[in-house]
């Protein structure tokens, strides 16, 4: 795996180096591309932000397939095909990446749920036990002080 | 020699904390306080032993004694001064003897302070730190000891990695780490009111404070970082979701879930088991975000198992959740609520639904970090989680954090009546209704940005509104505008520290949301002499120079920009050649402003200066973000005085 990736990384100057001057590709499609797209020797960078040379070089290359005639989706697919589905900075919401995208949500909605459910338990709970006082100490502490506040 | 030394000082703190840690126990269980004043002592020693350890290393690196393994490693001969002090924690055997120098003198804090105090909890508190003290001694004595003899001794080390030459790095690391440890305070507390039994408010109230402390420091920790990578890394921005950010992001935002929380059960009596829930996840982040940027398992699951590192802080999180939740399954029957939420519409549920958001986004960052590993794991195909999804699944929750923001301070406490409810959000709702429309007339078009903007200017009027009304009543008492003023502020310090807080979060919310709404960039290459425009600046390259420094070797660009005509300043991005780099480090050259920065980054260049490769972005409302920092700062002092109330 590692060593198939290094191939096109050798590759990928004189590619860059063969691309013509770019005209009429628009620069915001290959930056929207490029933000897509993990900079393959970066941290964690995108090849739209990264400052490195490699970036560079693929950011030309996206240029060049774009001119070529290709669509944003191919572009994407062409690099995919390259490295596999590590470069892709989102994961594509199928099959088992599909749990990274719906978990969050899923917990959020799991959450709101049980808040509610815990609210009601609770002010039923409030509701059938007798008030033994209609405020707790807590609060009238705390209306006792801000009383006091307000007076000079 | 100095190997040797160091390891005997780690050690013998090693042996003296878990000394300690018995002690304090078998003290407080048995009730001998000479047992727990020996724990003292102990904890004392380990203070010592790892300060002079920490300076042993220190003298290493200033005197370049390069038969320490770890000073080799870090600096050469070139390193300058000040960053040879800083080496200490440029890798991780100087950042756990940094860590653990924290935790013991925090350690010591909490000894001076509640010696005689809180005579319950106190030997228990002392036992739990001395305990996590030991651990991280351990980890100094066999994966990761920063005292290892190197033969033979090399002429000159490898140097420190160039991009922690910067002042970010002298700060940022200090900040984060005294963020880290500090959550140790409230979490020794809470073990100690399970251990205790004495599970009431307590223990929230004595480490209140600490808790305040530890939150600001992790906050100013995650800014600093921000603010390095924005003018260091030379890509323009100040976040990028990498594993190591996500790590300090984790404990933030369940630390700020249970700084929220705390109130409730502070005020209603409610929520006692969620609070210990949330503080022991706290703490077990700070332990496992170090186990993630540390152990070398995020390259790939199977670079796990090369180093010992790994083992030892997956056995320590799973002894301390175990350990933590064992104590509160065991103490289950007394952590049954007293309190009791009569209403959906009430600060009660607010605070909760504050929660749940907070909590939501954490265990979104924890589950996109370690997703990669999983996929790797279960389906042999390596995946990438980065920027696009975090942004992409995050925004609404913070949308709807700010939203809660503004909510959650004002509404009444039980049940909100429809008086309560119009009389606090009518004029907040209606401004901030009106700002976004008045946005959008003047041009934004980006519907996030007005949403965002809208929920600012929403949550910023519920906040004057309340200062306002606050203040009138003591008008209407009969103080002067300023006295009165002060007042409300210093005696109800909590509250309007908060409240500055919250003014300094939205004011960094706007700095994110605008610099990632309006910022552009271009890159291009210049001839000599040649210019070109950006965003109203006119960019003219003037020429390169070589020159030669202590340890590298740099070539900087000239550039002038104007801007509508007239001069404004020479810039000078740089590219650094380091011996001990492949690649070169690009040094940014910006110029900052309250409304945008130009910022210049380096790149390709003929070697006879006679053409060069600049990338050029103009970053607009960024400087928002150093700015709510500080009132961020602010705040937070504030919110930490100590209580005026009573007196």
């Amino acid at each position: 795996m590692r060593r198939a990736a290094l191939l096109p990384i050798l590759l990928l100057p004189l590619l860059a180096w063969a691309a013509p001057p770019a005209g009429s590709v628009n620069e915001d499609t290959v930056r929207q591309i490029a933000a897509e797209l993990r900079c393959v020797v970066c941290q964690n960078l995108s090849v739209a932000d990264s400052p490195s040379e490699m970036a560079n070089q693929m950011r030309g290359i996206i240029r060049e397939r774009l001119q070529a005639g290709d669509t944003p989706e191919q572009v994407v697919a062409y690099f995919v095909d390259k490295y596999g589905e590590w470069i892709l900075l989102s994961p594509r919401p199928r099959g088992f990446n599909l749990l990274v995208w719906v978990l969050p949500f899923a917990g959020i909605g799991v959450g709101l749920v049980a808040v509610l459910l815990l609210a009601r338990r609770w002010s039923r709970r409030a509701a059938s036990e007798p008030v033994a006082e209609a405020i707790d100490a807590a609060t009238r502490e705390r209306i006792r002080r801000e009383m006091a506040e307000l007076e000079p | 020699m100095t190997p040797e030394i160091g390891y005997a000082l780690t050690a013998v703190a090693l042996a003296l904390a878990l000394y300690g840690a018995g002690a304090a126990a078998i003290g407080a269980r048995r009730g001998h306080p000479a047992l727990i004043q020996s724990s003292q002592h102990a904890a004392l020693g380990v203070f010592v032993l790892i300060a002079a350890a920490m300076l042993l290393l220190v003298y290493a690196f200033l005197t370049f004694d390069f038969s320490v393994r770890y000073v080799a490693m870090n600096t050469n001969r070139g390193t300058p001064f000040y960053y040879r002090i800083t080496a200490l924690w440029g890798a991780l055997e100087g950042s756990i003897i940094l860590w653990s120098w924290m935790l013991s003198l925090y350690t010591l804090l909490v000894i001076l302070r509640y010696r005689t105090r809180q005579p319950e909890f106190y030997p228990w508190v002392l036992s739990v730190m001395l305990g996590i003290l030991a651990f991280f001694l351990l980890v100094m004595t066999i994966p990761a000891p920063p005292f290892q003899r190197l033969t033979p001794i090399p002429p000159d080390g490898r140097g420190l990695n160039p991009l922690l030459e910067d002042t970010g790095m002298i700060t940022h690391p200090v900040a984060l780490y005294l963020g880290f440890t500090g959550f140790t305070v409230p979490f020794a507390f809470a073990m100690a009111a399970l251990i205790t039994g004495r599970i009431g408010d307590e223990w929230l109230t004595a480490t209140r404070r600490w808790t305040i402390v530890a939150w600001y420091f992790l906050s100013l920790g995650l800014l600093i970082g921000g603010w390095w990578s924005y003018h260091v890394l030379g890509w323009g921005g100040y976040w990028a979701w990498d594993p190591v950010e996500n790590a300090a992001f984790m404990p933030w935002l369940t630390g700020t879930a249970f700084l929220h929380s705390v109130m409730i059960q502070e005020r209603r009596r409610i929520l006692k088991l969620w609070n210990l829930t949330l503080i022991i996840l706290t703490f077990g982040l700070t332990i496992f975000g170090t186990f993630l940027t540390r152990s070398g398992i995020l390259s790939s699951v199977h670079s796990f198992t090369q180093g010992a590192i790994g083992a030892f802080f997956l056995g320590f999180i799973a002894l301390v959740l175990l350990g933590a939740f064992g104590l509160v399954a065991a103490r289950g029957d007394r952590l049954k609520a007293q309190g009791e939420l009569d209403s959906i519409l009430s600060r009660e549920s607010a605070f909760l639904l504050n929660n749940l958001f907070l909590v939501a986004a954490a265990f979104t960052v924890f589950f996109g970090t370690v997703f990669p590993l999983l996929s790797e794991a279960v389906r042999g195909v390596k995946v990438s989680v980065g920027a696009p999804f975090f942004n992409l699944v995050n925004i609404p929750i913070f949308l709807a954090l700010i939203f809660l923001m503004g909510v959650g301070p004002l509404i009444a406490w039980r049940r909100a009546s429809r008086e309560n409810l119009r009389r606090n959000f009518l004029w907040p709702v209606a401004v901030g209704v009106a700002a976004a429309a008045v946005f959008r007339l003047l041009g934004v078009a980006n519907a996030l940005a007005l949403l965002c903007f809208g929920l600012v200017v929403f949550v910023t009027a519920t906040i004057l509104m309340d200062f306002y009304r606050a203040t009138r009543a003591k008008l209407l008492s009969g103080e002067r505008l300023l006295p009165a003023m002060g007042g409300l502020v210093i005696r109800q310090n909590r509250r309007y520290g908060g409240f500055v807080v919250h003014l300094g979060i939205l004011v960094i919310a706007l700095g994110v949301f605008g610099s990632n709404a309006w910022s552009i960039q271009t890159e291009t290459t210049l001839g000599r002499g040649e210019a070109f425009q950006i965003g109203g600046y006119h960019v003219r390259f003037d020429g390169l120079a070589a020159s030669e420094e202590s340890n590298h070797f740099k070539v900087t660009g000239t550039f002038t920009v104007a801007n509508n005509g007239h001069r404004l300043a020479v810039m000078y991005p740089a590219k650094k050649f380091y011996p001990q780099e492949q690649t070169p480090i690009a040094y940014v050259d910006y110029l900052m402003g309250l409304r945008e920065d130009l910022y210049l980054v380096l790149g390709d260049f003929a070697r006879d200066g006679s053409q060069a490769t600049i990338k050029v972005q103009v970053n607009r409302m960024v400087t928002l973000i150093w700015i709510g920092g500080l009132i961020l700062t602010l705040g937070a002092a504030l919110a930490v005085l100590p209580d005026r109330k009573k007196a």
